[in-house]
Order: structure tokens, then sequence, then C-alpha cells
């Protein structure tokens, strides 16, 4: 079985964004980029099942980004025990779900994967698309928010999550491509054979950017940070007709 | 005098050979694994280590100590009697062979001023000490245990005997039987003490001889991301192994559970119980692989609840550092690369920011004035201090600095000061650590003098790099720079308030740092009104936020951090001062929640807040 793992860089949680001077994009070189947290729940949910399948499998890690971006992740992935990488370089900012999907269909296409596996949504652009344009694109099955997977070698059962406290089982014939939800299973952390043994693994590296992106930024703006406490005092129907008053005229929220 | 016919010379001689022999056997077989451990053995500063032993065994200063006093007691009338029988038993034995040692009036003299009264204290101790185990159970002694019970029937039989022997109660053959039931459980001890936990009888002394001085005393392993894939493996290999102290120490245990009775994670309700997670889980393993490579035996989960705070080691009356954690955690985190997923980030953390909190800037460093080669000191902050990570500790920071203004101290902070790298340490991510300790060390290598209010960055600057790179600076903790200006005089204290303060020993400060003067000599300048909690010293109780267990978000059913401050409101305290920022946080987040609704809250403070606010 080969199973392809959908990484990316994204910035840190704790980085301090800033607009860059073209007032579209961020300012990346302030920013700290680590793994998209359900990407790496991907990555681990591909790597058991390679342990547990009992078949020959090979788990490849795949991104897409700058190399100054990126390169963490790749070595990430290889040093937790992906067999070899696949880098797409492309040094232009892509933010366009479609976009994405059809560089990564492109280089993955030859490959003919088994499995895809992409966590459910990137955390800085949060689209959720990725994953499915590339199951559609590539032919393949396609299931979202997978919380728990049983794989067989000609066969994938996920169970979905869904709204409310409910799944839902299904069955899915390979190829197939699946998003994983974070949480599914606990991310190992790369040992010291694995780290060493990253740097003798293969890597393949691939120019991709894109022709047309059919979504841009126009402007970017970081959120005013403001501090706006009001007190409101009285009795009980004096405070709750004032806080129904904030509701329906300040925030307009009813 | 006693005849013995050629038969019972014969006798005698084969059932002591082979009590010998069987005794040997197993303590070179023990001796055999020990030597297969890593790293030597080291001796150095041997007065030192001489005084130990005197003060540990011949003082029992360990043994009778705490809430063990009395019982400590009785064991030293049992260890003084076996030491007083020594002649009496060679002579007792000689007879046999017609060569006794003592002539008739110095043996009744010996029995008289030494024997006897010997005998007494010493039946009184094992008497003493089998009602305290049998009858009152204390609950670390753990499940009934055969061999205490023969050896105090053992014991009392000798001393029975013995009686008898010297006061001429029998005579002719009964004489003769009563000879050879006191020579029988003198053979029997040689049958029962190596396969026991009496082997401490033996062991103990040689192994509080060579307990290493530093606490705790985890080897250093230096990882070479360039090593060939044979180094590699010998290194991992090297993780799963102890050391021949350690493994000696396995073999020592006395299985008292005195370690388990202080281990703050034990009484939070953990699951870790070091007197057999650490030690006994251990030593079947390697009685029965002949070899010390067991750390992956030690629970896994009780590992990680350790908050290396090394009251167990201390506490250890047969000279044993207790304390594995480093060991399985290191060989979780390198070899098998499983992690818990709280830790996974904080090392993420480390590894791309340099700090614990993964921020990317620290309002009190751009405050705080930058070192140049002409300051006298570098203020190092820490990752506590530099993040806020409890933010009114910010305000400790200032007092300090307003203290060393006061004193016409000149200081500086590092722009690039990284993380001591302290919990990656303590997490067993020994390759985190390096990468953090090798730009520290660069930077640190260029000045002269350092001091910290964090007891954890000063272990790791002054102790734990020590044994990767050349250090050429010198660190001090806070409170002993503050300790050392008062005693200069180059500062004033009035003392302007007159309520109850006490102080909680942060273990790194005093247990690792062997400082417990220093900051106490502060506060009392500061407190008149100063009294000591129960446990307090070398013999403090860990806070909780040891070895990395700060960042554990689920704390589980465990209670560890919060122990601590339930004894300080005990106290009835209207201060609590402490040396060390991560205890601060931890009385900060116990003593708010713990505080009854209708009681103000106990104030913590820094020494260096108590000693600032009554500056004169």
């Amino acid at each position: 079985m080969k199973i392809a793992v959908l990484t990316k860089a994204i910035p840190s949680y704790e980085s301090s964004i800033r607009v860059d001077s073209s007032g579209k994009w961020i300012d990346e070189s302030v920013v700290n980029y680590v793994v998209n947290e359900s990407d790496s729940y991907a990555l681990e949910e591909a790597l058991q099942i390679k342990e547990n399948i009992g078949i020959e499998t090979e788990v490849v890690v795949v991104t897409l980004g700058s190399e100054a971006n990126t390169s963490k992740v790749i070595k990430d992935g290889l040093a937790k025990g992906a067999d070899r990488g696949i880098f797409i370089k492309n040094d232009s900012v892509t933010t366009d779900p479609l976009s994405i999907a059809k560089l990564f269909s492109e280089h993955l296409k030859s490959e003919n994967f088994d499995l895809v596996l992409s966590g459910l949504q990137s955390d800085d652009m949060g689209a959720g698309q990725t994953g499915v344009l590339i199951g559609e694109m590539l032919n393949m099955s396609t299931a979202t928010l997978a919380i728990e997977t049983q794989a067989q070698p000609d066969k994938i059962k996920v169970k979905r999550e869904l709204e409310s406290g409910w799944f839902q089982w299904v069955s899915l014939p390979l190829p197939a491509s699946i998003s994983i939800q974070s949480g599914i299973n606990e991310p190992r952390y790369p040992s010291l054979k694995g780290i060493m043994g990253a740097k003798r693994k293969e890597l393949n590296t691939y120019d991709g950017s894109p022709e047309n992106q059919s979504q841009n930024f126009v402007n970017l703006y970081v959120p005013k940070n403001e501090k706006v406490t009001e007190k409101i005092e009285g009795d009980t129907d004096t405070i709750v007709s004032k806080i129904m008053d904030v509701l329906k005229n300040k925030l307009k929220v009813i | 005098m006693l005849q013995f016919s050629l038969l019972e010379q014969i006798a005698l001689a084969v059932f002591l050979l082979s009590g010998v022999s069987f005794f040997l056997y197993h303590l070179l077989l023990r001796l055999k694994i020990v030597l297969k451990g890593k790293s030597d053995f080291t001796v150095n500063d041997l007065p030192k280590r001489i005084l130990r032993v005197f003060n540990e065994v011949i003082l029992h200063k360990k043994v009778a100590s705490g809430n063990r006093k009395s019982a400590g007691v009785l064991h030293a009338f049992v260890m003084y009697g076996f030491i007083f029988f020594g002649l009496i038993t060679v002579n007792h034995f000689g007879m046999a062979f017609g060569l006794p040692i003592f002539n008739e009036s110095i043996r009744h003299t010996y029995f008289l001023f030494v024997g006897a009264p010997w005998a007494i204290l010493c039946s009184i101790g094992i008497l003493g000490l089998a009602y305290r185990r049998f009858v009152t159970k204390p609950e670390a002694l753990g499940k009934f245990s055969s061999t205490s019970a023969l050896v105090s029937v053992f014991i009392v039989t000798l001393m029975t005997t013995y009686f008898i022997d010297e006061l001429h109660i029998l005579s002719g053959a009964a004489e003769k039987v009563n000879w050879w039931i006191h020579s029988g459980v003198i053979g029997g001890f040689l049958f029962l003490i190596p396969q026991s936990k009496h082997m401490h009888l033996v062991l103990s002394p040689f192994n509080i001889f060579l307990r290493p001085f530093e606490v705790p005393n985890h080897g250093a392993i230096p990882i070479d991301l360039e090593a060939s894939e044979e180094e590699l493996d010998n290194l991992l290999l090297d993780l799963s192994r102890l050391s021949k102290d350690q493994a000696l120490d396995i073999f020592t245990c006395v299985e008292c559970g005195r370690c388990t009775d202080v281990c703050p994670a034990n009484r939070g309700g953990g699951i870790l119980d070091p007197k057999y997670h650490f030690i006994l889980d251990l030593k079947d393993p390697m009685l029965e692989s002949g070899d010390v490579n067991v750390v992956d035996k030690i629970n896994v989960e009780a590992g990680w609840e350790c908050t290396t705070c090394q009251a167990c080691t201390e506490v250890c009356p047969v000279g044993n550092h207790v304390e594995k954690a480093d060991e399985i955690r290191s060989f979780q985190v390198l070899a098998e690369g499983d992690v818990p997923q709280e830790y996974q980030k904080l090392l993420r953390n480390l590894q791309e920011t340099g700090n614990t909190e993964g921020a990317s800037s620290s309002a009190i460093l751009d405050e705080l004035p930058a070192y140049t080669s002409d300051k006298e000191l570098v203020l190092w902050l820490g990752c506590f201090a530099k993040h806020a990570m409890d933010p009114n500790f910010i305000n400790s920071i200032r007092n300090f600095v307003k203290i060393l203004d006061s004193a016409g101290v000149s200081y500086g902070v590092l722009s690039n000061e990284q993380c001591s790298g302290d919990p990656a340490n303590k997490l067993g991510d020994k390759l985190t650590y390096q990468l953090l300790m090798d730009q520290n060390v660069e930077q640190l290598n260029k000045v002269k003098n350092v001091t910290s209010m964090c007891p954890h960055c000063v272990v790791n600057l002054q102790k734990e790099y020590k044994k990767y790179h050349e250090i050429k600076y010198e660190v001090k903790h806070h409170t002993q720079v503050i300790s050392e200006l008062l005693e200069e005089g180059r500062i004033d204290i009035n003392p302007g308030s007159l309520e109850k303060v006490t102080y909680h020993d942060p273990c790194n400060l005093s247990r690792t740092l062997d400082e417990v003067s220093a900051p106490r000599n502060a506060i009392k300048a500061a407190a008149p009104e100063f009294f000591e909690l129960d446990e307090n010293g070398k013999e403090t109780l860990c806070c909780g936020a040891g070895g990395a267990l700060w960042w554990k978000k689920d704390g589980g059913e465990g209670r560890t951090h919060l122990l601590r401050a339930e004894q300080v409101i005990e106290s009835k305290t209207d201060t609590v001062v402490t040396g060390c920022n991560f205890c601060y946080g931890m009385m900060n987040q116990g003593i708010g929640p713990l505080t009854p609704a209708d009681q103000e809250p106990i104030k913590v403070k820094d020494v260096a807040d108590i000693v600032a606010e009554n500056l004169s």
C-alpha cells in the first residue's frame, strides 16, 4: 500500500503576525512556521496503518510551499517514520484551495497512491477543501472528518464525525482521500534514530508554481485588540434590560 | 568449658563452610552485575565520605530521623548488638575447635559490660521493630515479610541462647544443644541475608561510602547528530543501562519505604511509588538477566509523574539515589519517541523559539538594561520571568533589580538568552537540551558573573552544563546575592512589618544546590516573626512544578500541586516566601482556590520582595 500524507507549514499560534509591505500577506520573516496540527494526526494515522496492516506499505510525506517555511515539516515527517518525502516548491503565496489541489494532483498522479491522508483543515486558512478536491481530481473515493480508520488492503472503513455528537461509519474502496480530524490518535515524537535516519531518506523536489489563482487577497488587516469593559449595575430588571439593549443595539447580535 | 568431638567439628565446619559459600556466591553474583553498570564509582573527597559513613551508619542520622526517630533508635540497638556480638561469635565457633579468643575471665568481663547489656538492648530493639512491623503495620513497610519475621525469631533466639550459655543455666547435653541452636541460627543468617533485604547490613556502609555527592546524579547523554549508525546503536543501548552506583543501590535497598512516604507524586494520589518503580521492580530483572539493562522495566506512567524533587534520595537511609525519572524518560524520548502530547508542544516550543512558551518577544527583557562588558552581573531571567508565566512575578524581578540598584551593583540582561533547557533535560529530551545549552554556554563563557532568580536555571547553568562543557563563568542564585549584599552591609533593612512569615524551600535550591541558609538570612533580616514549616530545608516538600510538571495540563487525579499550598495554609502564616519562580507560581495557584471564602488569602512573596519592601 502507498500512502501520501499532506502536511502544511503554518504560522504558529504564538507568532506575532504583522502585515508585510505589499499589504496583501503576512510578513513571513518574523513568523515561526510549524506543522499544521491536524496534519500531524494524519501522519500518525498513516504510520499506524503501516504498522498494523500487515502488507508492505510506504508512507510518503508531501508538502507544498517555500523551502524556508516547509523544510522543518518534511524533516519532522521523515524523522517520525515516513519513508520518503515529496516537496513541491512554490515560493508564491498560494491560498486558493483549488490551485493548491491542482498542484498536488499534478505531482501525485503518477505515484498512484492508494490512500491520501490530509489534516481536516489548515489552521491558517481553514478552508478544509484540499483533501476533497484532490480526491475528485485523482478519481478517489473521499471522506472527511475521520475520527477512526480501519484500513484493509483493498478498502478502508472510516468513522466520520457528524454534528452534535453523531458519527457515521463508511466503507470506501481504494484509492481514497481522507481528511483526518485532530485527536484521532496520539502523535509520536521523533526518536533519535528517526531524526538521524531522516537525513538518509529520499526527498524529491518539484517546482510547482500555480498559473492563475482563482482567489487572491486584496488587503490584509490585523484584528484590532481593544479592551472595552463596561460594568452593568443595578437591580436584576435594570441589568437584564441593559444587557438586552447592548445585545440588540450595540452588538446587533439579536 | 564444652568439649567437641571430631565428628561435631567436621559437621560444624561443613555447615559453616556451606553457609559462607552460599553467602559469598550470592554476594559475588550481585557484585558481578553491579560491575556491568555504566560509569565507574568515584571515591573523591575521602574525608567527606568517611564522615558521611560515620554519620549515617554509626550515628544513624538518616535511619533515626523524621517520624522514624524511635524506630531508628531501636534499629541502632540491633545494629550495635550485631557489632558487639562479632567477637562473641568468633569466640563461640573458636571454642568448638579448641581455639577460643577469650579466656574465662575476659569472657566473663565482656559478658558483664558488653555482651549482656547489648543483648538486652538488641532484644528490645528487635522486639520493638517486630511490634512495629507486625502489629502497628505502617503502610510504607509493605506486605508481610517472612524474612523479617525470621530475623526477629533468629535474634531473640540468639540472645536467649547466649544468656543461657553465659549464665550456665543448663549443663551436660542440654548445654550442648543450646550451643548448637546458637550456632545454627548464626549459620542461618548466612543463608537468610544474601537473598533478602537484609543484604543491606553488608552493602549499605559501602553504598553510603560510594554514593555520589551530586543530587541528582544522572550521567550526561551527549548526542552527536553526525554519529555513525553503530555509535547511535551503542548510545541507545546505553540508555537502557543503569550505572554501577544505581545497580548497587538496588541490591542495597532495605525496603523501608521512606522514599514513597516523602514522594510528592505519591502523596498527591499519583501511582508513582519510588520504592517499587525506581528500585525493587528492577531487582528481579537484574538477577534474571545477570545484567543492568533494565531501564525499560521502569513503569513509564510513574516515570512521567515524578517531579524530580529528590526527596526520595535525600531521605534514603542506605545511600540510594532513588529517582530514575531521568533514565526512563530519556529512554522513552530518545529511543522510543513516546512523549505525552502536552510535553511535545513544550519541546517544540523550545526547539523553535528557544523558550518554553513559544513566545517571540518579552516585555520585561525589553524593560531591563542590556548586559555590556562593563557591568558586574548578568541577570539571567529564565522563561518563567521573561514570559510572565505568573504575571505577579514581574513585580519580584523589579524588586530584585531595586535591591541591586540600592547596593550599587551594575547588571544587564542577555538579549539572546535561551531557555536553560531544564524542562527538556528533565523530560529526557537531551537533544533539545543540548541545542539550548550549546547556545547558552557560548554566550555565557564570555561573561564572569551570572545571577538568576530561577533555581532551575541556576542548577543547569552551574551544574548540568558542566557535564558537557567547560564552564568559565560563575552563577549565583539571587538569594545568595542578596544574602551577601546584606553581610557586606551594602544594603540596609529596616524590618517594618511584624506579620508572621514562613519560607518554602524550593527543591532545586535546597536539595540540589545545597542552599538553605542564604534565603533564611535574607528573610530573617526583613521579617523578625519568621517561623519554619514542618517540612523544611533539605526535607522540603515539592510544590509540584518540578520535572517539567508545570506544563502538565492534565493533572489527572493527582493533587501533587496542592499539597504544599495546603500545608502553608494550615501553618496560619500571613506570608509565605519562596526562592523559586515556579514555587511562587504554584503557591499562587494553590493558595487562591484553597483559601476558605471568609479568610484573607496568604500573601506569596519571593525573597526579593520581602527584602525590597523593607529596604531602609
